[in-house]
Formats: C-alpha cells, structure tokens, sequence
C-alpha cells in the first residue's frame, strides 16, 4: 500500500546527523590548519582553510535540504521549531570555523607570540572536543526517539550536555587568558598583531558558543 | 474484486515487515501470495453470507435476478472503489466497500427500508472505533515494551528476558486469532487455550533458548531490533493467512450468490460455496500481491526507514489484539483501520520519528467516504444492468 511510504515522511534525525558529521569534519579540518600555523607552515595552512571553506558550504548545502523538507504537515516526535533552530545553531559551528580559517588567512603567523599560540592551539583542540559533542549528542537524540524517550538515554543525553557546557568555559577562561596577555604585550605588538590575534580566539571561541546553543535546543526537544 | 484485495490490502499485510527490511519486498510479495492463497484456499469459509453482514433485509428480495444484478454491481463498485482508494494510496476497508456496493444496489432496488440501519450504524461506529483503539493499544504496547526493556538498569540484561515474552505473548493472540479468524472457530476460550497458550509457550520457549544461544549485540537496540526482525517475519506471515481465510469471503461472497442463483435458482441468506470458488478469489488475490502489490511493497521497502522491528512488531501485535478482543466483544473493527491506528498511537508516544499530518487527514476521509461512494457507484451499475438485463 502506498500509504505507508507517505505516511511515514521523511524524519530530519537521519539527515541532522549528516550535517554534524560535516561540521565535525569542518572543525577537524581547521585544527589541521592550527596545526600548520603553529609550525608557521603558511601554505600548507592556506590549504587546510580553503577545505574549511569547502566543507562549510556542504554543511550549507545539507542545512538547505533539511529545511526544504521539514514542513509543518509533520508529525514529530520533537517539535519543528526546535529542529530548525538546533540545526541552524549546529550550522554556526561550521560558520564559526570558516571565520577562524578568514582570519588565519589574512597574514603570515610569524609575529604571533609563541605563549598566545600555545593558548590559540590549545583552544582548537578544545573547540574540537564542542564539535564532536554535538555529534555525540544528535547522535544520542536520535537514540533517545529510538527508545521512545526513555529516562536512561536521556539521562545519557544530559550528560553530554554537561559536557559541552563545561568545554564552553574552559574556552572561555582561555580567551580570557588570550586576552590578558595581548593587552599585557601592547607595547611590544602592533594594533594589527593584536587585533589579529583577538580575532583569531574570537571566532575560536564563537565555535563552543554555538556548540553550547545547540545543546540547549537538544535540552529543549527533550522536555517538551 | 480478489485482485484489487491483493493489490490493496494483501500488499498492507507484509508492509511493517517490508517498511522494517525484515524481509525483502520480492520475498513479501512471495510470501504473502503464497499464504493468501493458503489462506483463501484452505480456510476460506465454505458457506458465505449472500447479503453480507446482513445488511440488506433477504425477505423484501423477491427476485432472484435481483440478487445476480445487485451481486454484480457491488462487485464492480467495490473493486472501482478499491482500485480508485489504491491508485491514491488510500488503505481503505474491502469489507466496507463491499457493504457500501450491497446498501447501494439495495436501496435503489426497493428503498431505505431494505437496509438494516443497526448493522451499518455499527460499520459506522467502526470506523471510528478501529483506530482510536488501536492507537490506543499500540500506544500501551509500545510503552510498556520501552518499560521492560530500554528503561531497565542494564537493557541487554533485560531484553534477553522479556523480548521471549513479549513475542510469546503476541503468539498467544496469534494462536487465538488462527482459531477464530482462519479456522473460523467461534468459543475464544477454546480458542486461547487449545491454540493460543500452547503456541505462546512454544515460541517462547524457543525465543527464549534461541537468545540464550546467541543474543546478536551487546548494544540492546540492535540486538533487540534483530530478535523482533525475525518475530515480524511469522507475524506478517500470519496476517497474509488470516487476511487471505478472511477477506477472500468479500470477493468470492456476492460470486457465490450468482453461482447459487445459476444452479439452483434460488437465492438466500446463506449458500455453500464450491471450492473452486474459493480458490478463483485466492488466485485473485495471489496475482493481486503479484502485480501490482508487488509494486507498492518495493516502494516501501525503499522508502521508509522509520519504521524499526519493534515498531513494526508492535503495530502487528496491536492489531491482532484489537480484532481479536473486537471479535470477542463482537464489535466491527477493521483490521486496515486499526493498523493506521497503531502508527498514530506509536507517533504519539514518540516512538515515530515523522508521520505526515496531511495523509493521515487523507485516509480519515477516505475511510468515511467508502460506503457511499461504493454505494452510489453500485447503485448507477445496478440500475443500467436493471434497464439492460
């Protein structure tokens, strides 16, 4: 019978986890290009950016296809607006990535200060823990609909959310620290040094920011 | 008729179990031919209601061309009205079509006063009833499933010990139904304990030992969705072979009461049935799953991938145990409806990831439109016959 195959509409938890498997890729790709400007490898880290730039259009791509598919005729198991909304917080830690990358490309890392690279790299690695905790987590909440929302998996689910909040600050302490120690060098970096520096953990940061979002767009599927 | 029921309602019965990929769609459409025909062939009944469900009144039939005409045409109203409801994808009732096609040609044949307003006010009072029952069953069901399973301490633990019994319990109501349904058996305690229990106990017992041997994952979802892919493969099987000992009944039915009107030249309330016969309208329904069932089941089984083995399980179990208990209360409960039913209730308790809110509107419709416009059609059919013959 036909029916069944309209019946059943085409869930977006497939698909979202398609989009965080390319988010995660994305935020890989720029740790990659971190890495590279660490070493002050300026070309191999240009490479590395132009893929973040790449990928973050094929999260675009996906996040596209989501919403085109996700009318309000559905019955869901989550509400749509939550879906929408925790897809379009899972789409910024891709578009974060892609600033950072921006920014890595405007200049040659050699004038960075190796103190403020070590917090900069170390914040990557961080950033990366975010980004694969949102894939953890759509990953887990497809297993919470699977389960029919069962208190064990959600409590798993809470879990990660934790986990995530508690990455957010320690990026956060770190951009704090960045911070300090750019305005305690002023007199010996340029306004551009700095400004390029700020940025740089600006945008790194923004990755767990919207990673935290996302999170708690998942803590609200949940309880409704 | 036998046809569009194997190409409509034939292709429902294997579908959870297609929807899930517990078996192929080639596998289904083999599967389900096969047992709709065993089913029609072997445990189709041999004496048929002429008038079905006693809906039209037999003594105001005076003639008997009257009941070759009428048969004809709600014949051919019901299966355009089926074929119409398929195209669209519309699970709509066989045996509400039927009684549409019969109320129609009875009418026009000698007024409102013919019908028996009691039995079509309880088909009416099925339609509302099979699905908000069996939404709430699958609900119940698929609750207390994630209850004894995925909410436990250490779910592998628990699934190893209650999927035995959850599919044990199904095959109770499954052994009971085969009683009641295929070999048409009429005491339910009979029923439950001569073929229910007994089989409730075997398949439990060898569930049991099977997971015992070899429980397929230590991660209790898949491990539970292996285990219940094989206990949907015998549940569809079995939903072919009920439906297939059930259904044929509507095709063959108003057949029966030509051929009795042919031979013996009488019509009545009640006539044998000659088993070739009863092996036409399995046919039928066999080269129904054949041609165009098998169309519809590939679809499924391409397209829809929410619906997992537990899920499917449930809407099986769900549906055997709200005809079964309708049959003991002796309500008119639609097994088609019923089912749609069980995927609401399922939606409901979240166990569903998207149901589309359009069609579900859709097939309401379509279900509150069959008797009339299988009535009508029938009634513009009986009276050009009236007029030709």
């Amino acid at each position: 019978m036909q029916v069944w195959t309209k019946l059943f509409a085409k869930s977006p938890f497939k698909p979202l986890i398609k989009h965080a498997d390319v988010v995660l890729n994305t935020v890989e790709t720029l740790e990659k290009a971190l890495q590279a400007w660490y070493a002050c490898d300026y070309e191999g880290m240009r490479e590395f950016a132009i893929e973040v730039d790449r990928l973050e259009d094929v999260a675009d791509r996906i996040k596209e296809e989501i919403r085109d598919s996700l009318s309000s005729k559905l019955m869901m198991a989550v509400a749509r607006e939550d879906v929408l909304i925790y897809l379009h917080m899972q789409d910024k830690v891709a578009d974060a990535a892609e600033d950072t990358a921006k920014w890595l490309l405007v200049k040659k890392p050699d004038c960075v200060p190796t103190e403020a690279k070590d917090i900069i790299l170390e914040m990557g690695m961080e950033s990366i823990k975010a980004a694969k905790l949102v894939h953890e987590a759509i990953v887990q909440m497809d297993r919470v609909i699977e389960s029919g929302f069962t208190e064990g998996e959600i409590k798993r689910e809470y879990e990660i959310i934790r986990q995530i909040e508690s990455v957010e600050k320690e990026i956060d302490g770190l951009d704090t620290k960045l911070m300090q120690l750019v305005f305690e060098n002023a007199d010996s970096m340029s306004w551009g040094d700095g400004f390029y520096i700020l940025n740089i953990a600006r945008t790194l940061s923004n990755i767990s920011d919207k990673a935290k979002d996302a999170a708690e767009r998942i803590r609200l599927m949940m309880n409704k | 008729m036998a046809w569009a029921i194997g190409a409509n309602d034939a292709a429902n019965s294997m579908s959870t179990a297609v929807g899930a990929k517990a078996i192929t769609p080639k596998q289904a459409v083999i599967i389900a031919g096969l047992l709709e025909f065993t089913g029609a062939y072997f445990f189709g009944k041999s004496v048929t209601e002429t008038i079905r469900k006693g809906i039209l009144d037999p003594t105001m039939i005076t003639d008997p061309m009257v009941l070759v005409y009428g048969s004809v045409a709600a014949l051919l109203a019901a299966t355009i009205w089926l074929i119409i409801a398929t195209k669209f994808g519309l699970p709509v009732s066989t045996t509400h079509s039927i009684i549409g096609g019969i109320a129609g040609y009875g009418i026009v044949y000698a007024g409102t006063a013919i019908v028996n307003w009691g039995k079509m006010g309880q088909v009416v009072l099925s339609w509302i009833l099979s699905p908000i029952i069996g939404a709430i069953m699958a609900y119940l069901i698929f609750k207390a499933f994630t209850k004894s399973i995925f909410e436990r301490k250490d779910p592998v633990r628990s699934a190893r010990i209650w999927s035995p019994f959850w599919i044990g319990l199904a095959f109770v109501v499954i052994g009971t139904m085969f009683y009641i349904k295929v070999l048409h058996g009429k005491d339910l305690k009979t029923g439950v304990l001569m073929y229910g229990i007994p089989l409730g106990i075997i398949v439990f017992v060898v569930t049991y030992l099977l997971i015992k041997l070899r429980f397929p994952s230590s991660d209790p979802f898949i491990g539970v969705e292996a285990i219940f892919k094989k206990a949907q493969v015998v549940t569809s099987g079995y939903v072919a072979l009920a439906h297939g000992a059930n259904d044929v009944a509507n095709a063959i039915g108003p057949v029966a009461a030509v051929y009795a009107v042919a031979t013996m030249g009488l019509g009545g309330m009640q006539v044998p049935v000659p088993k070739w016969i009863l092996a036409m309208g399995g046919l039928g329904i066999a080269v129904g799953v054949a041609t165009y069932g098998y169309k519809v089941m590939e679809t499924v089984g391409k397209k829809i991938t929410e619906l997992t083995n537990t899920r499917g399980f449930t809407i099986d179990f769900s549906a055997a145990t709200v005809v079964l208990a309708a049959s003991w209360l002796g309500l008119p409960i639609s097994t088609t409806h019923t089912v749609v039913g069980a995927v609401i209730g399922i939606g409901l308790a979240r166990g569903v990831k998207a149901i589309n809110k359009d069609i579900v509107r859709d097939i309401i419709i379509s279900w509150f439109v069959t008797v009339p416009v299988a009535g009508l059609i029938s009634a513009a059919i009986f009276k050009l016959l009236m007029i030709v013959g």
